[in-house]
């Protein structure tokens, strides 16, 4: 596996300190999988040496898009590339996202957590009935909404600060859904609330669930997710599977990594039952529910 | 020209080899295996190991700090299950053993003697492993009773990696040489610590190796030093990021060169390396490798 030049098609910030970047990469945009990443050479130099894991985010065409948050040297510089330079890209590597058949899949993101999601969601959403809450600190810091409602899937919001949606965590709305305490993705007011400034989509449907529509679905029990796909920070995630447990949640595990394609065996995460899951090779979408957080 | 390498009963096709615990066993990446001298192989202990907790890597400016702990599946698991893919391998299977014992070394030799693999090389060196106290790396007198007790046990190759932490590998060199060694590969990561913002350890298994561009003048001083004080060959690792890099080390003394690091950065990169020199063996039209082998002491200064 070599890596690819390819050049940058577009590059934007999305809210402070997070970037977009869609890369000219055919070849990668054809064989990616929701799940995957790519493994980005931030320097051309030894300094820093090692290339930066990314998930990929969306797919169109032939581009890939990457949405990262700027953590440290490495994502710095990365945000200094401009349109038209070209990145040197390993990819795509890690095990594609497992094709759950579970009819109801919840997609939990906290912070960046959001971006790996989106593939999922355009990839899964024909397939499956899905629901999808997104935490962030703030509302400005609420990343790609309005690509998860073009997909059409209810979308429900949290933030820290209550600047927009409920106010708590991620997790919460997440536990509220799958043990099915509450549905806040169709209720009128909080939608308004929630959407704020986002101008809605007459091809979401979200919107037009009704209030009895969403009675019937507290009550039955085989309506509410049984599985979830999820992303964000190690503490968010390790609290996700302690609400939620034993309900399968896979999650995108973010860590250092060496190599990215499974030969240095640097990224382990301590699997419950004794030994590692390397998760460049086995992940990074992993069943949390196996391994220490 | 021809551009093998014959070290003890193996020859491998070019002088450029995997170094171990960076290439896995080859398996991924067989394309790029198959075009090299060889892969050395992850080292393989007498039982199965899970390695040091994570994090297992720190980066600074031009290298890396590494704890794996030497994870691996155990002798039994990679006779059975490795070797008889990487037998299938068009290059030269170099397998790297680690023991916590003298007499470990010997069981593992005598158990892989048996086995399709072409070389043994004995990771004497390991810096991060905290079990059996100090390195058997660190005193020629252990160095040598190892080699020879695999000398024993196996009639392949036998290569010793040696560490150059608190030790001058010239006499630990030496030492395996009288031991029976065929050859001998410098140096192996440097110990290295590395502190988070809190002044806490970073890594998992506490300290770390060091490897990288960081460790290539460390790396090639060693090869200098040990090429003219045993007569077997020496094989030059550390820092090998380029062609240029590794025909530093041939220039220093070296036979063979083993491209760790820049695997992890490029998969690929061991072939560049390789691609590297024999572009250079065509510009200048070489006719042997004995042109360049050593040549730092012959040209002087």
């Amino acid at each position: 596996m070599r890596p690819a030049l390819c050049p940058v098609a577009e590059v934007h910030e999305l809210c402070s300190g997070v970037f977009s970047l869609w890369l000219e990469a055919p070849d990668i945009a054809h064989r990616v999988r929701p799940g995957q990443f790519l493994n980005v050479k931030v320097s051309s130099g030894p300094d820093p040496l090692l290339r930066r894991p990314i998930s990929v985010c969306d797919v169109e065409r032939n581009r890939v898009r990457l949405v990262f948050r700027v953590v440290g040297r490495g994502t710095a510089l990365l945000s200094h590339v401009r349109t038209g330079d070209e990145l040197d890209v390993l990819g795509p590597l890690g095990r594609p996202a497992p094709e759950l058949r579970h009819k109801r899949i919840l997609l939990c993101g906290g912070g960046i957590g959001a971006a790996p999601l989106l593939f999922l969601a355009r990839r899964m959403k024909r397939a499956t009935h899905l629901q999808v809450v997104i935490g962030a600190r703030t509302k400005a810091e609420l990343l790609l909404l309005k690509e998860f409602r073009a997909l059409g899937v209810p979308v429900a919001v949290t933030t820290d600060d209550g600047s927009a949606g409920r106010k708590g965590m991620v997790t919460e709305l997440a536990e509220g859904q799958v043990k099915g305490q509450s549905a806040p993705f169709c209720h009128p007011e909080r939608a308004e609330r929630v959407e704020g400034s986002l101008r809605r989509d007459s091809s979401t449907p979200l919107r037009s669930v009704s209030l009895r529509d969403r009675r019937n679905e507290r009550n039955d029990t085989r309506r509410q997710p049984s599985a979830v796909f999820a992303c964000g920070p190690r503490p968010m995630l390790a609290d996700l599977v302690k609400r939620l447990d034993p309900i399968p949640i896979w999650g995108f595990v973010e860590e250092r990594m060496g190599c990215g394609t499974g030969i240095c065996y640097c990224c382990a995460l301590p699997k419950k039952g004794g030994g590692h899951v390397r998760f460049c090779e086995e992940g990074p979408v992993v069943r949390l529910n196996e391994v220490v957080l | 020209m021809n551009p093998q390498v014959i070290i003890g009963r193996t020859t491998f096709a070019n002088p450029v080899l995997a170094a171990s615990g960076t290439f896995e066993f080859g398996l991924k990446f067989p394309t790029v295996a198959n075009r090299l001298g060889g892969v050395v192989t992850k080292a393989i202990t007498l039982q199965p190991r899970v390695g040091n907790p994570p994090p297992r890597i720190y980066e600074f400016p031009g290298g890396i700090l590494n704890s794996v702990g030497l994870e691996n599946p155990g002798l039994e698991a990679f006779c059975a299950d490795v070797v008889p893919r990487t037998r299938k391998l068009k290059c030269r299977v170099v397998v790297n053993i680690a023991g916590f014992s003298v007499a470990e070394y010997g069981e593992l030799a005598a158990r892989l003697d048996s086995e399709p693999v072409d070389a043994l090389e004995l990771n004497v060196s390991c810096p991060n492993v905290r079990e059996g106290g100090a390195l058997f790396g660190q005193q020629p007198r252990v160095v040598e009773a190892i080699t020879a007790l695999v000398r024993k046990r196996t009639t392949k190759t036998v290569i010793v990696k040696l560490t150059a932490n608190f030790v001058d590998p010239a006499e630990t060199a030496k030492a395996a040489e009288a031991g029976g060694a065929d050859g001998v590969t410098l140096v192996n990561t440097l110990f290295g610590l590395a502190l988070d913002a809190n002044g806490r350890p970073f890594l998992g298994g506490r300290t770390g190796g060091v490897s990288g561009p960081a460790l290539k003048p460390f790396a090639l001083f060693c090869v200098d030093r040990v090429a003219v004080a045993v007569k077997m060959p020496v094989i030059g690792c550390g820092g090998v990021m380029n062609g240029e890099d590794a025909l530093d080390f041939l220039s220093a003394g070296a036979r063979m060169v083993q491209v760790g690091t820049a695997s992890l950065v490029n998969p690929e990169a061991a072939l560049d390396v390789w691609t590297g020199l024999k572009r250079y063996v065509q510009k200048n039209r070489l006719s042997n490798w004995d042109k360049v082998v050593g040549r730092a002491r012959r040209v002087g200064r």
